[in-house]
Parts: C-alpha cells; sequence; structure tokens
C-alpha cells in the first residue's frame, strides 16, 4: 500500500515537471508564432496581445513578394505600412543561399570527414586531438584570419568561399561522429574482405561505407543543423551576395525601427527544418553532441 | 608499380584517405593564422591602405597592447562570469529533469521530445524572441505586470540585460545537459544500485555514493562541452542587446567582432585574435582528454 502510494506521487511529480517543460520550452516558440501573425499595429500595442487579434499572413509573403507586386495586389495601404518602407529586397535570396551553403557545406565536410574518419578509425592515423581541439576554439578568432585571406584571394562575400568554411567548421564532428561509426564495425569484416583479395580501397568503398550507411544520415542531417544554425561566419564573411538566413534575420531594420513581425516569420522559416531534422535524429543526437563519447 | 601500389598499400592508402583534409585544413585555417600572425605585428586598418602587406611592420607592440586594453579584458571577464552562472545552473536543471524522468512513464516520450526543441531552435531566430519578449512591452513584462510586479526595464540596465541573456542561454542549452544525462542514467548498471538498497541504503544515501560517482565521465564530459561552447557566446547578446547598454554584456566574441569589423582595427584585432586562438588551444586540448578516453571505452 505504501509502495502503491509513493509510486502515485512519483508520477505526479513527473508529469508536474512535463507540464513545466511544455511550458518553458514551448513558450518562446508560441511567442514567434504569434509575432509573425500578427499584423503592424500589434507589434508593439500598448497592453500585451497574447495572441494576435486580427491574424494575417502578410508577413509571410513579404518575405517572398516584392514590395511593388504585394501594393499592386492591394494587400496593404502604402500610407501606413512600415513593412514597405523596407529597403531590402525580398528574404528569398537569403533562404536560397541558406539551402545552397547548408548543404553543401555538409556534403563538402561529409566527403573529406568520412575519408579522414575511415583512416583514423582503421589505421589509427594522423592526430585525431587536433580536430577535437579546433572545434573548442571561438570561431571569431578563426574568423579575422580567414577574413584577412579571404579579403586577399577575393573569396569574401561569395558563395565557394562560403561553401568552404561551412566544410570546414563542422569537420570535427564529421571526423569524430563518422569515427565512432567505423569502430562499431568489427574489424574482423575488413579482414575477411582482405583476404577475399580486396584492396584496401574496395574494403572502404564496398564493404566499411554500406555498413556505416546509417551513421551517414545521422551525421548529414546533424551537420546540416550546425550549417543551418550558424550565425557568426555568415555575419563576418558576407554583405550582400552570400547572406544566410540568420543574417538576413538582423536585416528587417526600416525607418521606423525593426520590423518585429517579419523577423519572427523569417524565424519560423529559419527553425522548421532544424527541428524537423533535429528531432528525426533524436535518437543520436546525444552520440553526435559529445563526438561520438557517448553512444547514447 | 608505382601507382598500383598506391591502392595496395594500406599505409599509403591511409594517407590518401587524409589528404583532402590536410589540403582544406591547411587552405582555410593554416595559412589564415599565418597570416595573422604577420598582421598582428602591423598597423594594418582598411582606412590606411587596403593591402596588409602595404601596412607599416610595427613589431609586437600590438601583443603588448593586448595587457592594458581594457575593454578586451573586461570583455574576457564578462565572458567567464556568463560561463560561471549558466553551466552550473544548465547542469543542475538538466540533471534534475533527467532524473525526474528518469524510468518509463506514460507521455515520456512526448514529454522529452518536447524538452529538446528549445536546442534545436536558430540561435538567431531564438535570441530575436527573446529580445522580442523581454521588451517594454513584451510578454514577460506582460505577466509581472498582471502578477503586480510592475514592469522591469530588462534590456535598458545592465544588471537586467545580463539575467536576460543568461535565462536565454539556460532555455537554449539546458535540453543538452539533459540528454547527456538522460543517456548516462540509462546506462547505469542496476545491480550495484540494487544491491545498496537490499543492503538498507536509504535512497539518498544509494544516490550519492552509489550513483554519483558511476556518472563521473558523462558529468565530465558535459559540464566541458558546455563551458568551453558558452567561451564562445555571442548570437544571444547579439541578437537580444548588441552588447549594451554601454558595454555591459558585450562579450569577448563580440569583442572581437565589433573591434574587427565595425571598427576595422585590423593590426590589433589580429593580435587578440591570436592570445585568444593559442589560449583556448591549450585549454582545449586538456579539455578534449575525457572525451578521448570515453571513447577508447577506458
Amino acid at each position: 500500500m505504501e509502495q502503491r502510494l509513493e509510486n502515485i506521487i512519483n508520477l505526479i511529480i513527473k508529469y508536474i515537471f512535463g507540464l513545466g517543460v511544455i511550458f518553458f520550452a514551448l513558450f518562446p516558440i508560441y511567442w514567434m508564432f504569434t509575432m509573425a501573425l500578427k499584423p503592424e499595429i500589434e507589434w508593439i500595442p500598448t497592453r500585451v496581445h497574447w495572441w494576435p487579434w486580427n491574424p494575417t499572413l502578410l508577413n509571410f509573403m513579404v518575405l517572398f513578394i516584392p514590395k511593388e507586386t504585394i501594393l499592386d495586389w492591394g494587400l496593404v495601404e502604402a500610407s501606413h505600412a512600415a513593412i514597405l518602407t523596407l529597403p531590402h529586397e525580398t528574404a528569398t535570396k537569403s533562404i536560397i543561399n541558406s539551402l545552397i551553403l547548408s548543404t553543401g557545406g555538409t556534403l563538402i565536410a561529409l566527403f573529406i570527414g568520412t575519408c579522414a574518419a575511415y583512416s583514423l578509425s582503421r589505421y589509427k592515423a594522423g592526430s585525431d586531438y587536433l580536430f577535437l581541439t579546433f572545434r573548442m576554439l571561438p570561431p571569431i578568432a578563426i574568423l579575422m584570419p580567414i577574413v584577412i585571406w579571404f579579403s586577399t584571394i577575393h573569396l569574401l562575400d561569395s558563395l565557394p568561399g562560403m561553401l568552404l568554411l561551412y566544410g570546414l567548421f563542422p569537420m570535427p564532428f564529421v571526423v569524430w561522429l563518422m569515427r565512432s561509426f567505423f569502430d562499431d564495425i568489427p574489424p574482423e569484416v575488413d579482414e575477411a574482405a582482405l583476404i577475399d583479395g580486396a584492396t584496401p580501397p574496395q574494403v572502404f568503398t564496398k564493404v566499411a561505407l554500406p555498413l556505416v550507411k546509417g551513421g551517414l544520415a545521422v551525421t548529414a542531417l546533424f551537420i546540416f543543423i550546425l550549417n543551418w544554425s550558424d550565425l557568426i561566419v555568415a555575419l563576418t564573411i558576407t554583405h550582400r551576395h552570400a547572406i544566410t538566413i540568420p543574417v538576413q534575420i538582423g536585416l528587417f531594420e526600416a525607418d521606423v525601427g525593426h520590423l518585429y513581425g517579419l523577423m519572427s516569420a523569417l524565424g519560423i522559416v529559419a527553425i522548421i527544418p532544424t527541428l524537423g531534422f533535429g528531432l528525426a535524429i533524436q535518437k543520436y543526437l546525444v552520440r553526435g553532441l559529445t563526438f561520438g563519447a557517448i553512444k547514447g | 608499380m608505382g601507382l598500383r601500389s598506391l591502392w595496395r598499400d594500406p599505409a599509403k592508402f591511409k594517407n590518401i584517405l587524409q589528404l583532402p583534409l590536410m589540403i582544406v585544413m591547411n587552405f582555410t585555417a593554416m595559412i589564415p593564422f599565418a597570416l595573422t600572425w604577420y598582421v598582428g605585428m602591423t598597423n594594418w586598418a582598411p582606412q590606411i591602405t587596403i593591402d596588409w602587406w602595404k601596412a607599416d611592420f610595427i613589431g609586437p607592440l600590438n601583443y603588448i597592447r593586448v595587457i592594458p586594453d581594457d575593454l578586451f579584458l573586461n570583455a574576457i571577464g564578462r565572458t567567464l562570469l556568463f560561463s560561471a552562472v549558466c553551466v552550473p545552473v544548465e547542469f543542475l536543471l538538466g540533471f534534475l529533469l533527467a532524473y525526474v524522468f528518469m524510468g518509463d512513464f506514460f507521455g515520456k516520450k512526448f514529454f522529452v521530445l518536447i524538452a529538446i526543441v528549445p536546442m534545436m531552435v536558430v540561435p538567431a531566430a531564438g535570441g530575436y524572441t527573446f529580445y522580442l519578449m523581454f521588451i517594454k512591452l513584451g510578454p514577460i513584462n506582460g505577466l509581472l505586470n498582471l502578477l503586480g510586479f510592475g514592469s522591469i526595464p530588462f534590456l535598458m540596465v545592465a544588471k537586467w540585460a545580463y539575467v536576460a541573456i543568461i535565462l536565454a542561454d539556460i532555455w537554449q542549452w539546458t535540453p543538452f545537459i539533459f540528454l547527456i544525462m538522460s543517456a548516462a542514467l540509462l546506462g547505469l548498471p542496476q545491480d550495484p544500485i540494487n544491491a545498496a538498497y537490499v543492503l538498507g541504503a536509504s535512497r539518498w544515501h544509494t544516490f550519492r555514493t552509489v550513483v554519483l560517482p558511476m556518472l563521473r565521465r558523462p558529468t565530465m564530459i558535459a559540464l566541458i562541452l558546455r563551458a568551453v561552447e558558452s567561451f564562445k557566446l555571442f548570437d544571444y547578446p547579439f541578437m537580444m542587446t548588441g552588447g549594451g547598454p554601454g558595454y555591459s554584456t558585450q562579450t569577448i566574441s563580440m569583442n572581437l567582432y565589433e573591434a574587427g569589423f565595425r571598427y576595422l582595427r585590423y593590426g590589433p584585432t589580429a593580435a587578440q585574435s591570436i592570445v585568444i586562438l593559442l589560449t583556448m588551444a591549450i585549454v582545449g586540448y586538456y579539455a578534449v582528454k575525457p572525451l578521448r578516453a570515453a571513447q577508447r571505452g577506458e
């Protein structure tokens, strides 16, 4: 009887914590949503509007549709729309850039990192310390040198330059994660293939790689999230041509101040892929975040 | 013979596998690093000359000037203070949550899913949302007013701006600790714990003397990774306060960003970057040791 009571109390505590988690974890995201759906008048009302009183999709439309078109369609009145004082183009470019750079950078990091990881795992080659220590350095201190170098070879504010960096920065994660996946393959598998007459490259491409297919997919999504979330690299390297979503969020400033609704709408666009992919690889997040040290 | 043995010989193949990484590392890390050593010893600023090789060479002057640079040193101190508050609070909260959610119960999967959502939010978007929540007419002041506390000028006063950024950081990174500690608790061998119970140890006593020692490795890893990450703090203060009011929430990353990219003082900033890089490289070298040991299954 006493045991039963204790179990029930335990369960109640769990649910109280659960409710707390739901509230604290989701409220900022809820707020981002409401701001994105609010028309301009409700952005900073005199009294807090806990939900949008007059929900609108205008903020999302302004992200993609040029303001002239919006005026033509008569969606807003030109006289009192701060949105239309926006000096910038639509956010479409930053979204496309983010997609290209995050995907491309991930592929570069994955190709180079997987090769290195295999050689670390199978041949115990090289100094694996180096890569991890690299990740411990503050990116801004690495970026100062890179900006000087890129300005010398004219790679600043260019997609190729950004692709290189998005390949470089997540490299420690790729190397260590893929290495932990390669380490999971028993060495006997390689040895058997070698005895059967396969060359080392064949063992790598035909035996090892197919066995870590799942690991590759997990690593790819993980690196994509890292690149997609990056602010500091894009902020220092890009100015106009190669800007990404996180940079664009900070650019939504008009004569009247921050355009809260637009920033929130773009914020929603920004978190959709990271939330989706993150929850998809939930099981492997611990392994990813600890560089494969804790398998989870 | 030559090319064939390149593919046949494992010793050579292993080097080929490393080649792309070496090229990229040298091109985007080593060359710039060497370049920065030199630039750090010049007075290069784009206002004076656009080409770094034309700037005046002034020797180690910039490195010496790092010492009395108040802005730079204060930014380091501030960043360390952020870490000193955020990391322990995040650890305690995350660990507590992991401990409460231990075991199986109806709805656990759902709660865990929600709990890790903050970590998945793009920091720039999250930082911006927290800015919106802490402004004068935002929901947090709305709530404080409802409860009769009156408004707090969160982002206008140094002390409160600090609190706001810390809360945002805790929101985003507590799930990180929660995930690691959950995995660690799940992996605990049950036998010693049950044995302790059988021997009549109390819950608390068992936790302190049996469970905690077994959690040392994951705890170390979680704390180290979080501490190193928090030293890089940039996105949240950048989006929420821009380092203000004044310089009161400027972190070291923001200080380097402002000096280098807003005021374009390339020479001194290059020197400061080198100082930070070398310091953190030494710290990082020791910090990664437990990670490495864990991977080798020691």
